[in-house]
Formats: structure tokens, sequence, C-alpha cells
């Protein structure tokens, strides 16, 4: 079984339209509400995922994690993570999926700089410090370590413990793949920026705070 | 050079608290940052042990060669120890609190369970190779 895991935070707005689109491409789709206080599990819910629910707000991190549980607990032998604002385009899920499913990777990284995309110059800039800082803690380099659209394979899922609560975690996940050995596999892919997505994205100060917390953290782990 | 008793038995003292200090970050029962903190202060012990003169020189490089300014920097570093504590107990509070959160939902959604397996057959795991080394 695959399942695709979003993470969901006050995404009333895109929700139902982000389930529908993946649900052609997986057998079930799971939606961690993390702590909305609109609409967004009844909506979800409304569109078929599964909702599991956060009675407060914990992060991505803490969302992705409980995701990625209860998912292994109904048994999935793949997951997919994608945003819950719309930016991935689910179409592109069987592309994460194809290395998996031919034994080449263990986890598959999207990467929105792989392809021509629009991508705003601070967009770019952040994600770029966002690589060097992952570099540096992890010692590995990803194109896109900050992308949310992934898929785990069933050792990765098996395997996985994330403890960053924040968006810290995708860096996190770049340490895991490197405490585990797992086989990775970049995939380029389109990303679907709106005045939504970008709206809803991190902000400056957001930003810092989390590559301070990447610091941080990694030290004290 | 003639060594002391004391400049032997230091270091020595100090060698074995360290290889201690990172025995047990290699068995992850202690931090790499609690690691670092534990080489500074034997590393002070065994370098104040086999050259006294150091602390004339640290005197002289800090500028606290009188008590005032000694008191001064040492509630500095009071200071920024609690600072450090607190930062430390906010994140394990924040850990503590993110790890009952998802507990719940997962238990709420009925699907707690599998991966605890895991997690714990896991560290079980660790321990049993851990005393087998020991």
């Amino acid at each position: 079984m695959i399942l695709a895991v979003i993470p969901a935070f006050n995404e009333e707005k895109r929700i139902a339209k982000v389930v529908a689109a993946a649900k052609g491409f997986v057998d079930g789709v799971l939606v961690v509400d993390d702590g909305s206080t609109d609409q967004t599990a009844a909506y979800a819910k409304e569109a078929g995922a599964r909702v599991v629910r956060h009675a407060q707000n914990c992060g991505a991190g803490a969302a992705t994690m409980t995701g990625i549980d209860a998912a292994h607990a109904l048994g999935a032998r793949a997951v997919v993570t994608l945003d819950a604002d719309g930016q991935h385009d689910p179409k592109e899920i069987p592309l994460l999926l194809r290395p998996i499913e031919e034994g080449r990777a263990d986890i598959v990284f999207a990467n929105r700089f792989g392809r021509k995309n629009v991508i705003p110059f601070v967009r770019r800039l952040f994600n770029g410090i966002g690589n060097v800082l992952t570099l540096f803690v992890t010692g590995k380099w990803v194109s896109d370590s900050q992308c949310g659209f992934k898929a785990f394979g069933p050792k990765a899922l098996k395997e996985i413990d994330l403890r960053m609560s924040g968006f810290e975690f995708c860096t996190e996940i770049v340490r895991e793949t490197t405490e585990h050995r797992w086989r990775i596999v970049e995939v380029p892919t389109k990303v679907l920026y709106s005045e939504y997505t970008l709206a809803k994205g991190q902000s400056f100060a957001n930003g810092i705070r989390t590559a301070l917390r990447i610091l941080l953290r990694s030290f004290l782990r | 050079m003639t060594l002391t008793p004391y400049q032997i038995v230091a270091p020595i003292i100090s060698l074995l608290a360290l290889a201690y200090a990172w025995n047990l970050v290699i068995r992850k029962k202690k931090s790499i940052l609690e690691a670092c903190f534990w080489t500074i202060f034997w590393g002070a012990i065994a370098g104040i042990a086999l050259d006294p003169s150091v602390l004339h020189y640290l005197s002289e490089l800090t500028g606290i060669a009188n008590q005032e300014n000694a008191v001064i920097v040492t509630f500095l570093g009071i200071l920024f120890f609690m600072v450090f504590y607190l930062v430390m107990r906010l994140e394990e509070l924040e850990r503590r609190y993110t790890k009952i959160v998802r507990s719940l939902a997962l238990r709420e959604a009925g699907l707690e369970g599998k991966k605890e397996e895991y997690k714990a057959n896991k560290e079980d795991k660790e321990h049993k190779e851990a005393a087998e080394h020991a």
C-alpha cells in the first residue's frame, strides 16, 4: 500500500483540491491536521482523506512524523509527503515513487531547481542557505533539502525517527539518510508558486529561527 | 623536567574520564555537547597540572588581575550557563509536549503502537549490545 501524507495547518482553502488530486496516484491519503483553527480537517475528510488531528500546533516536522507513524501503522510500504498549499503537482507522485519501486532508492527527494521553474529570488536564496546549513551539519549535499515533496521506501519508513518539530525537520531527514545509509535519488519536479503559496511560506524571521534551530538542535542531539 | 606525582596522576585521571565520556557518546547515552564540556573541564585540569604557569598567562590574557574583575567574570559565566541551561530545558519540554500531542493524535485515530514497538525493540537491542561490549 502506498499512502500520501499531507501535513496541514490552516489550509481550508487548498486542502480539498490537493487531496482530490493526490488520491488518483496513491492507495490512500492521510492528512495530519496540525492544530488548525479553521475547517482543514473537515474539508480533508470530505475530500476522502483519513485525518489525524494534533490537538495543538506542533510544527511541520511533528505533523510529518505523525503522518509517517500513522502510515506505518496502516501497513504502508511507501509514503509520499507533499505540502498542503498545492505547490507540488500530485501528477508527479509516480515519478518520485519509481526509484523506490525499481529498488534503486530508500528515499527520493524532489528537486525544484532541477527544472526550469519560476522561483522567486528570495526563495532561491532561502533554499540555498538551507542547503548549505544542511551540508554543514550533516555532511551531505542535497540539491533541494528543504522541499516537502519526498518519497520514503520501506527501509526509510521503518527506520525514520524525527525529533525536530518545526521546518528544520527537512535537515533532520538528510541526517537520517546518512545515519541509516539510505540510498538517495533526486528527481527534478515542477513547482507551482502562487500568491497564496508565497504568502503561506516561511517569512525571513521564520527562516532565521529555523536556521538557528538547525544549528542548536544539531549540536544538542 | 621532573614531574610531581600530582602531575602524573591528574592527566591519567583526565584521560580516563575523557575516554569514558566519549564512550558514552558512542553508545548514545551522552550528547556530543556534554562530552565537549567534559573535554574542556578535564583538559583544563590536565593542562593546569602539567603547566601551572598557564594560570599566570590566563590572568594576563583576561586582565583578571584583581578580585572585582574576577567576581564580574564569574557572574557573567554563571548567567551564561543559566541561559544555556534554560534553553536546553525549553527544548526538552517542547520535545515532551510534542510527543504527547503526537501520541494523543495517533491514539484518537486508533493508530498507535507499531512504530513504538519497533523503537522499543531497537532500544532493547542497543542496550543489549552496549551491555555485551561492557
